[in-house]
């Protein structure tokens, strides 16, 4: 028994944390784009914050339970309906076997997650359920166990508990929140940009364009310009990492990049303004701000430890 | 964040990673040192450390915020101690392991015109004889620099300057699993079929990733290689039996 994916949407993917400890092999980490909203999905749900979601884009896939699930729906607002019946977001919602879950339209964000309060057997691969090419199952159909392993939840009560709903508030205020600046800190390669393209980074607005998906969001602003070559020894790089291209415009790398790279690596955004900056349409402008390393730190730590509670 | 200890260079990469850097070159002892650096930390087994990731003249340490440093202490402090320490420890254990001679992995290839489909254009291109390619190509002991771009594909050198050509202008949809390839001063071998623009002068018939947990990645950053020559009718049996 499982969930099943009968009509295939255009970039959707099970999804955890992801699959670290094999980048020097070349094996990106991967993992949600906007873990914040997975993790709130789970804690909803009761399950372990990491639990394998399933997170879809705008045209959705169509799911299929071939059993009774509790499911939780967060992050981007695609309109959910269950058999063609609307159905509400950071809610435990109960599913049963044949429902088939459906996405009518994306009112706001990116990227919307399923959570589910079962175990996925399958797929799984050094360490992790997270989609790669060497995950790939025939049929789509992914096994999530028949029984429901979570046991925290509590179906006939359909409420959210007290301290889930303020932490639902903190989620969508630091997930949905389009007119803060994205914060960064400075990387190996930012003391090599010239000074107009230093402030043009820093005062002038950019744009996601629409060569936007889990490897990386192109953007579209000033182009930057080195003091130096923009040809370097390939080294690691990081989920969040602003590279910027030859052609002067700024890659921001996402979950499924690449593990090396021999641009320019500008900075990085911080981790707690990454689900945010997932969270961007194509179009969507903002702002770049400089912050500090003890801030960041700080920021990511408070949010991690409301989500312990 | 920024720091120097010792002859290495330390820089934050955000809030989640930062890297350990020597000179920017392409140099053997560089990438020795760096790949000795990365198995002592790896032996090491920190807790909330997720990655260390080799390459070039770089360590990266990817790490998690909240099992690897602690609170309420500054993070510039807890990451420039740990690397003082870190280093300090891996001075006085590298000064004993350098004489260590590391085994040589020989990778057999087959240069056949229909594997090695631009042996051709690389020989007309340099003056040099297709023989002659292959001999220098297979003569020298390559290291491996750095692996990514794909799960298991290798950057090694140098090459010899008389075989040394760029990529091609514009990359081919589909390199097959097993080709060897020239890039500038670097050699390497595709892990699986992929896009990619690298000069192909040949293919070897091993596997050179598989996603058993137990095998992946056939090589790691630091190994020496060595590539040596085989008959079509050779590689078609190795290829057979995958050996």
């Amino acid at each position: 028994m499982s969930i099943k994916i009968i009509k295939k949407g255009l970039s959707d993917s099970i999804q955890d944390y992801g699959r670290y400890g094999y980048q020097h092999l070349g094996i990106q980490p991967s993992g949600s784009m906007d873990f914040f909203s997975a993790w709130l999905a789970n804690k909803i749900l009761g399950n372990d914050l990491n639990n394998p979601v399933v997170e879809l884009h705008f045209p959705s896939s169509q799911i299929l339970f071939e059993n009774n699930y509790t499911i939780c729906i967060t992050g981007a607002n695609f309109v959910p309906v269950l058999n063609e019946k609307s159905i509400e977001l950071n809610e435990p919602i109960q599913v049963h076997k044949n429902d088939v879950l459906s996405m009518l339209q994306p009112i706001k964000g990116r990227t919307s997650y399923v959570g589910i309060n079962a175990k996925l057997n399958e797929p799984h691969w050094l360490g992790s359920h997270s989609y790669s090419k060497q995950t790939i199952l025939k049929d789509q159909q992914f096994n999530f166990s028949d029984n429901n392993s979570s046991q925290a939840i509590d179906i006939s009560q359909t409420t959210v508990s007290k301290s889930n709903k303020s932490l639902i508030e903190e989620v969508q205020k630091l997930v949905f929140d389009h007119n803060s600046p994205i914060r960064l800190i400075p990387g190996p390669s930012w003391s090599l940009l010239t000074d107009s393209s230093l402030t043009a980074l820093l005062k002038k607005s950019f744009t996601i364009t629409s060569q936007a998906n889990r490897m990386g969001f192109n953007l579209m602003g000033t182009k930057l310009n080195l003091n130096v070559q923009n040809n370097f020894l390939s080294s690691a790089v990081t989920r969040g990492t602003l590279q910027l291209l030859p052609n002067g415009e700024i890659i921001v790398l996402m979950a499924d990049h690449q593990t090396i790279g021999g641009y320019a690596n500008l900075g990085q955004i911080i981790l707690v303004d990454l689900p945010r900056f997932a969270q961007f349409k194509n179009g969507q402008s903002f702002n770049f701000e400089l912050t500090s390393l003890e801030k960041a730190s700080q920021l990511y730590r408070n949010i991690y430890e409301k989500f312990q509670h | 964040m920024k720091f120097k200890i010792q002859d290495w260079e330390i820089i934050s990469l955000g809030d989640h990673a930062f890297m350990f850097s020597l000179e920017a070159k392409v140099d053997s002892k560089i990438v020795q040192k760096i790949s000795a650096l990365s198995n002592f930390i790896k032996s090491k087994n920190i807790n909330g450390i997720l990655d260390v990731i080799p390459s070039y003249h770089t360590l990266t340490v990817v790490y998690s915020i909240t099992n690897f440093l602690h609170n309420n202490k500054s993070v510039n402090e807890q990451i420039n101690n740990f690397c003082e320490t870190i280093l300090d420890e891996f001075k006085d254990q590298y000064k004993n392991v350098i004489q260590v001679i590391k085994e040589v992995i020989k990778v057999p290839v087959c240069y056949d015109s229909i594997f090695g489909i631009d042996l051709e254009n690389l020989s007309i291109a340099k003056n040099i004889s297709t023989t002659d390619v292959i001999t220098i190509h297979s003569a020298s002991i390559y290291e491996v620099y750095s692996i990514g771009f794909l799960p298991g594909f290798t950057y090694m050198g140098i090459v010899d300057e008389k075989i040394q050509m760029p990529r091609q202008d514009k990359p081919r949809m589909n390199v097959l699993a097993g080709s060897v390839g020239i890039a500038g001063l670097q050699t390497g071998i595709y892990p699986s079929n992929s896009p990619g623009g690298w000069q192909i002068i040949g293919r070897t018939p091993w596997d050179i990733f598989n996603r058993d947990e137990n095998i992946l990645s056939k090589f790691k950053v630091g190994d020496l290689v060595q590539f040596y020559p085989i008959q079509k009718i050779e590689f078609d049996k190795m290829n057979e039996h995958k050996l």
